[in-house]
């Protein structure tokens, strides 16, 4: 994570992630299923936004594609006129470690690793000096609270302590999207409220861009955008964001 | 280069480290008893094939042997042939002797042995037989009228064959013999040995001044032992006697060892049968191991991968993982095969039909044994975790 705070506060306007008419479809045996269906949109830099839609409408599938952990059937996703679906494997690996930065519904931590050494990982592998990623890592880990668990390992941490102990993960490398699918699924109300309250400050503070999946009507709230997913589509809906904007899914 | 080591090696150090320290045990132990199995196995074979070697050396022939020239019975003039054999330095022993065959008979049992005869106090100099008497005593220089016979002859010592023996020829009892130059004597016998080989066994012993009288020689022999003060250089001493003018013929034990070389062949050919079972079942075993973890540890490599760690650092962590378990399993075999079972087999060898047995560890087998081992790692460790990072992201931590 940078240690200027503004670090990633760019032109409001700029468009971050461009989605062109993404589509994936599943084959199982002779079935084919259209999880997504030429799916276009743009992200902004600085956006914190939710993706919702009924269980099935295709949000974990298109929270995958954008990052890079799935490959789409066709269609585009531009960062920085870059299309990243053309990249090799291995130039994707890079973009994912040095760019992107991912919270998943189960946590996702190394259970043989401390909090600190599950933090600095994805900086370790980047190449960064030990006296860099150990500093970074502890303030990361300090900013999202967790400064007296630094060396506690996960099974020792509850599941919200975890959660963002896999935001720490997530930010280490300053990337310049976060993506977060279902991060409160597993916690209980209290610590759920904890991490949206984070990345709401984390967006806001240092204009992190954050692509969220979530199932939960109530996140709406800590969002700036709703894009709404129906059967593979986007639907046109308005997601009324209680952060204070009004949207409309389909761009 | 060097981060994405320095990575693997921390990957690799936190799972050994922090991972289950039951399995981690368990693992390095079934590891350890690999390569006992492997090196254990080789060992007992080369110590067998080296006790037949040593039966041969220590009980039948010595280090080297001289036979009369081609086209003559016996070797003469032995008295300066002693002289010439004993001024090589390095020679330890000389037994000159006869070999002769000879029928046997007591009370209603007969039978066809060969007799060697040998001035004893010459003889404790090259062979070990005196050591080995199970009944009675060994013979004397002035025994005229007296034989010792390997148990295989009198009966009731339990030899092999039994049923050819002389039924029970008790110490003291006399025993008849007709030579094959048709003199016939009676000897009492004076002693039994047993060497537990059954080559040996089979022979009966006299005196030498007792066969001179028999063949009505004088300063011949049929066969001169010499042993030397180690084995394996037997050519160098070839090369200095025929230096020396020695016109006999000058044979190795190794040649006489022919006899038994079958059996040793059939040992070596055991031994690497062994081996190379041993090996696959060590490469499976390992193999099997390091797939478990990786399949134990799919949604770990899922998420690695997903947060950007390259292919290559997972696989190479996976491999440090099997290297460790394979080389600690070694170090840990290595100790029980030097400080417990080679001393234990030192103090109590294992008893064989062809004699006593230990281990014999060489250096090279071992060598090879745990070369093989690392690289059945290798192959091991890479192969699972390969076939992990080969899967979709998604499919790995999400089990799609």
């Amino acid at each position: 994570m940078a240690d200027d705070l503004t670090s990633n506060i760019g032109n409001e306007n700029e468009i971050l992630l461009g989605i062109r008419n993404l589509t994936r479809i599943y084959t199982m045996g002779e079935v084919r299923v259209r999880a997504l269906n030429n799916v276009t949109f743009n992200i902004k830099r600085g956006e914190f936004a939710a993706i919702m839609g009924k269980s099935g409408s295709g949000k974990s599938t298109l929270l995958h594609q954008l990052g890079l952990l799935d490959t789409p059937t066709s269609g585009e996703i531009n960062i920085g006129g870059i299309d990243i679906l053309k990249l090799s494997e291995s130039e994707k690996a890079k973009f994912r470690l040095e760019r992107f930065g991912y919270v998943f519904q189960e946590y996702a931590l190394l259970p043989e690793l401390t909090a600190l050494e599950n933090v600095f990982l994805p900086a370790m592998a980047r190449g960064r000096k030990k006296e860099d990623y150990l500093k970074t890592g502890t303030k990361t880990l300090e900013q999202v609270g967790l400064g007296a668990r630094l060396h506690h390992r996960p099974r020792e941490m509850s599941g919200g302590e975890q959660q963002r102990v896999a935001i720490a993960r997530a930010l280490i490398n300053d990337p310049d999207i976060l993506f977060a699918d279902e991060p409160t699924a597993n916690l209980d109300s209290a610590s759920s409220r904890q991490i949206l309250q984070l990345f709401q400050k984390l967006n806001r503070e240092i204009g992190l861009t954050v692509l969220m999946v979530t199932h939960e009507p109530e996140d709406r709230k800590y969002v700036s955008r709703v894009i709404w997913l129906k059967d593979g589509e986007l639907a046109e809906k308005e997601g009324i964001s209680e952060a204070g904007n009004l949207q409309i899914a389909k761009d | 280069m060097l981060t994405d080591l320095n990575l693997s090696l921390f990957l690799a150090y936190k799972s050994i480290t922090k991972g289950n320290k039951g399995t981690l045990v368990l693992t390095i132990f079934i590891m350890s008893l690999i390569f006992v199995n492997l090196v254990f196995t080789a060992s007992i074979f080369l110590g067998l094939g080296n006790t037949v070697n040593n039966q041969v050396i220590n009980t039948l022939y010595g280090n080297i042997a001289l036979e009369p020239k081609k086209d003559e019975k016996y070797i003469s003039d032995i008295r300066s042939l002693e002289q010439k054999i004993n001024s090589v330095p390095g020679v330890t022993g000389i037994s000159s002797q006869y070999v002769i065959g000879a029928a046997f008979s007591y009370k209603d049992k007969s039978g066809a042995w060969a007799i060697r005869s040998i001035n004893p106090d010459d003889e404790k100099t090259v062979t070990i037989i005196h050591n080995f008497m199970i009944d009675g005593e060994y013979l004397s220089k002035l025994d005229t009228d007296e034989i010792i016979l390997g148990k295989e002859i009198p009966g009731g010592y339990g030899g092999d064959l039994e049923h050819l023996s002389l039924g029970g020829v008790k110490i003291g009892e006399s025993v008849d013999v007709l030579f094959n130059n048709g003199v016939k004597r009676s000897y009492r016998v004076k002693g039994v040995f047993d060497v537990n080989f059954q080559q040996s066994n089979n022979l009966a012993y006299i005196s030498q001044n007792e066969m001179e009288s028999v063949l009505g020689f004088n300063d011949t022999a049929s066969l001169i032992l010499i042993k030397t003060a180690e084995t394996g250089n037997e050519e160098i001493y070839i090369k200095k006697l025929l230096e020396l003018g020695i016109k006999e013929e000058i044979k190795p034990w190794t040649v006489y060892a022919a006899m038994v070389k079958n059996i040793t062949k059939s040992f070596d050919m055991i031994a690497l049968l062994i081996a190379v079972i041993g090996l696959f079942v060590a490469s499976v075993t390992i193999f099997i191991i390091i797939y478990v973890n990786t399949i134990s540890k799919r949604r770990q490599i899922g998420i690695l991968r997903a947060i950007g760690i390259k292919e290559n650092i997972i696989i190479h962590s996976y491999i440090v993982q099997a290297m460790f378990y394979a080389i600690s399993g070694t170090i840990i075999g290595l100790f029980i095969m030097f400080l417990i079972l080679k001393p234990w087999f030192i103090e109590h060898p294992l008893k064989f039909p062809i004699g006593y047995v230990s281990l014999l560890i060489v250096p090279e087998k071992v060598s090879i044994n745990t070369i093989s081992l690392i690289a059945a790692a290798l192959a091991a460790g890479l192969i699972p975790s390969w076939m992990a990072v080969r899967e979709t992201i998604l499919e790995a931590i999400w089990g799609d």
